[in-house]
């Protein structure tokens, strides 16, 4: 269980008020090509008969869809945007943040509550249609082909067939060796785990299988049924494994 | 900040920005208006990760090397996954829920769990006013929508419903509670506690009577109608209290009832028989029977008796007969615990009454017949005599020896030895203290079990002077069949070997370390048995 970090309540001690502003994918990558100083847009509040108004105005440089610069790009996002503005009536939300250092501190408290809306013109309606176009698009596709492509070609001798001829005889043929030698490493192995196939051991022993399986006989036992299906395990006479807690027992020893 | 002067509207224009090296994420933390959370009255928070979903995502752990591991058992394990097309999800430190605490470890507990699909569609950013004026905009990485985590006791789902069937009849549901506090407490058995509940909550309905047993729900009603309208008057820690009182004496009787549960647990313990070589006890039981059954078992006792004499060479009826009979011993040796303080005494009058039939041996085998049904009766070793006593449709020959001997030359012999087998080998509560020293002391020694002292005569030797506890003797018997060791014992009867109890069951002991024969469990006995 990890510490628990301590969470930084200076922001809602000075009762930071906060917006929580909904903004449409497109203007938030827009946001995103902003330069490094960070300016966006403007917004303006005001009050129009009574009512409080919030509108924000997307930089001209940042309308354009496409690269930055490209002034003339076919279509431009939209660069008025009013606010709705909500209360925060059924949830009270708070604001963390978490740095990359993992502490987490408290910014402040949600006062308001915003979507940015887009004015709906026709060009906003161009802008759209680019877009259903583009989500409606299968991710897969299916393509018909003008002439078959043929894969499986008929072969003298497959390459892989080739590569296993080539590792054959570059290895050679597993040669018999000591049988004390190989006792040893039998038993080393089995240090290791308890059960052992007996492709993996000719595989670590480099024995030809008749010769392996009869020293297997001679110090181990083959277990045909249990859990470790068709293993080779070694006789209890010469094994005396552990358990894992005995283990643990003896390293905290 | 510019500010533009119109006419009609006083408008004030802020720049907005977008920081973009923030090393920050920012996130939400939502919680339910109805939970009346006040950040400004926190003095104090911790949060962290809620991790314990991490073991339900992590694989079995098989022992690492050594004992009990595979040779490239992981690789096989993913193996099969794949080929299954066993997709597990992978567990993300980033979605996990988060615990917070606030105002230290007396203070409330929240747990965010976060809401999917945030920033899918729609970005949301936080608008912040700095001290210059601009409003600076982050976007929100996370939303976690946090609810308060339950301090008080609840119930499990299991319980929840179960409380939900006794919706009806429960009218104090404080008690509910409190049960499960008692429970937890005493750790009893769940059962016990839900049983005695129902009758609990009846005491605890009686309110200020406190734990009067109520018999009916009406009286219940009657008296929690009353009850809750005080309650309901707003005297919450009156109610407690008086529910206090109940739960105290409640508790009283509670222990009550469950030692007497308790000692009616034990009483039917089955265990504690096993290795009281209940043989003897059942000996003894059997002598209990005698004033009770009296004439008709002496009526049933003369002619077994003479059946015994012309049936001892069936074996294989006696074998049956000795596994229905060892069936039933253990059958009645479970019934008695209590009686066996009388069995024992009653042993002692057995004994004494079979040693004056072993003096007259010749003249009083039907009479040591007798003594032989009531003795032997609850033999673990399945003695056909003992059988007889308690039911007639045996035959009752006291034939185990002679069973376990297939030779038919012994059979003559044999029914002497039956005899006077009988006679000297149950009923007597030397038989009986031996089996209880046995059981203690004999659990690795003596392994299967109870050594009734018999004459060995494995082979139902004719003499019964030559009867020989010998290792010789024992391995005859362990080779032709699988005993126990209160068969053993049987053999090996303390008159005819000419040692007592005591020494019997030590030699025997002793031999069977020699042996070293191998066990097996029939009919939950442990059998000891010789392959040459």
């Amino acid at each position: 269980m990890s510490d628990k970090t301590e969470v930084n309540l200076t922001g809602v001690k000075q009762s930071k008020g906060v917006w929580l502003v909904k903004v449409p994918k497109y203007l938030s990558q827009q946001w995103d090509k902003a330069t490094e100083k960070g300016e966006v847009g403007k917004i303006t509040i005001g009050k129009k008969q009574g009512k409080t108004e919030v509108r924000f105005s997307l930089n001209a440089e940042l309308s354009a869809l496409g690269a930055v610069g490209e002034k003339d790009g076919s279509l431009q996002v939209p660069r008025d945007h009013p606010f709705t503005m909500h209360t925060v009536g059924g949830q009270t939300m708070a604001v963390f943040s978490q740095n990359d250092t993992d502490e987490i501190s408290l910014e402040g408290m949600v006062v308001h509550r915003a979507e940015c809306r887009p004015v709906v013109n026709d060009n906003y309606m161009k802008l759209k249609k680019l877009q259903i176009k583009e989500s409606t698009k299968p991710q897969r596709l299916s393509q018909r082909l003008e002439r078959a492509v043929t894969v499986f070609k008929p072969v003298a001798n497959h390459d892989f067939n080739m590569e296993y001829e080539k590792k054959k005889k570059t290895e050679g043929k597993m040669v018999r060796a000591e049988r004390q030698l190989v006792l040893d490493m039998l038993f080393s192995a089995f240090e290791k785990h308890q059960y052992y196939n007996i492709k993996d051991l000719v595989d670590i022993t480099r024995q030809p299988v008749t010769y392996l399986k009869d020293i297997m006989r001679e110090i181990g036992t083959y277990n045909s049924k249990g859990a470790h299906k068709s293993t080779w395990e070694l006789k209890p006479e010469y094994r005396h494994y552990q358990s894992a807690e005995e283990e643990e027992e003896m390293e905290a020893a | 900040m510019t500010s533009l002067g119109s006419s009609s509207s006083s408008s004030t224009e802020y720049t907005v920005r977008v920081p973009k090296n923030t090393s920050k994420k920012y996130n939400i933390m939502a919680f339910n208006a109805g939970d009346r959370v006040s950040c400004s009255t926190w003095t104090q928070a911790r949060m962290e990760r809620d991790m314990s979903a991490r073991r339900i995502y992590g694989e079995e752990e098989t022992t690492e090397g050594a004992a009990g591991s595979e040779f490239g058992r992981k690789q096989r394990e993913e193996a099969r996954r794949k080929k299954f097309g066993i997709v597990t999800r992978e567990f993300k430190v980033e979605d996990q829920p988060w615990i917070l605490k606030v105002n230290g470890k007396a203070g409330k507990k929240f747990r965010g769990l976060k809401k999917g699909g945030v920033t899918e569609n729609a970005s949301y950013y936080i608008f912040t006013q700095c001290p210059d004026g601009a409003f600076e905009a982050f976007p929100v990485h996370g939303w976690y929508n946090f609810t308060p985590l339950a301090k008080h006791r609840t119930l499990t789902a299991e319980e929840a419903e179960e409380e939900w069937g006794r919706r009806n009849k429960v009218v104090n549901h404080f008690s509910i509670m409190l049960q499960r506090r008692l429970r937890e407490q005493e750790r009893g058995d769940d059962e016990e506690d839900e049983t005695e509940k129902s009758g609990k909550r009846k005491k605890k309905g009686g309110g200020s009577k406190g734990g009067e047993l109520r018999i009916h729900d009406l009286e219940d009603d009657l008296e929690m109608s009353s009850d809750d309208s005080d309650s309901s008057m707003g005297e919450d820690g009156e109610s407690k209290t008086k529910v206090k009182k109940d739960t105290g004496k409640g508790k009283a009787k509670k222990k009550k009832r469950k030692s007497n549960e308790n000692e009616a647990l034990e009483d039917s313990d089955d265990g504690d028989y096993e290795g009281l070589e209940v043989d003897y006890m059942s000996d003894e039981s059997s002598s209990d029977e005698e004033p009770e059954k009296g004439k008709p078992a002496k009526g049933e006792d003369l002619p077994k008796g003479i059946d015994e004499a012309s049936e001892s060479e069936e074996e294989s009826e006696e074998e049956k007969q000795n596994d229905e009979e060892t069936k039933e011993e253990e059958e009645e040796e479970e019934g008695k615990k209590t009686p066996v303080q009388m069995e024992k005494k009653k042993k002692k009058e057995s004994s004494g009454e079979s040693d004056s039939s072993d003096d007259s041996d010749i003249e009083g085998e039907t009479a040591s017949a007798l003594f032989m049904k009531r003795t032997p009766p609850k033999r673990g070793g399945g003695r056909g005599s003992a059988g007889s006593s308690r039911t007639g449709s045996r035959p009752g020959t006291p034939s185990i020896d002679s069973a376990s001997t297939s030779n038919t030359l012994r059979a003559a012999a044999s029914k002497l030895e039956q005899g006077k087998r009988q006679t000297q080998g149950p009923a007597t509560d030397s038989p009986a203290a031996k089996r209880l020293k046995m059981e203690p002391s004999s659990q690795s020694p003596v392994p299967s079990g109870k050594s009734t002292p018999q004459p060995p005569s494995g082979k139902s030797t004719p003499s019964s002077s030559d009867v020989q506890l010998t290792e010789e003797a024992v391995r005859r018997y362990l080779i032709r069949k699988p005993m126990t060791t209160k068969d053993l014992l049987k053999k090996f009867q303390t008159k005819r070997t000419g040692l007592s109890s005591e020494q019997t069951v030590n030699v025997l002991a002793q031999i069977l370390k020699r042996l070293n024969p191998e066990r097996k469990n029939v009919n939950d006995k442990m059998h000891f048995y010789l392959t040459e």
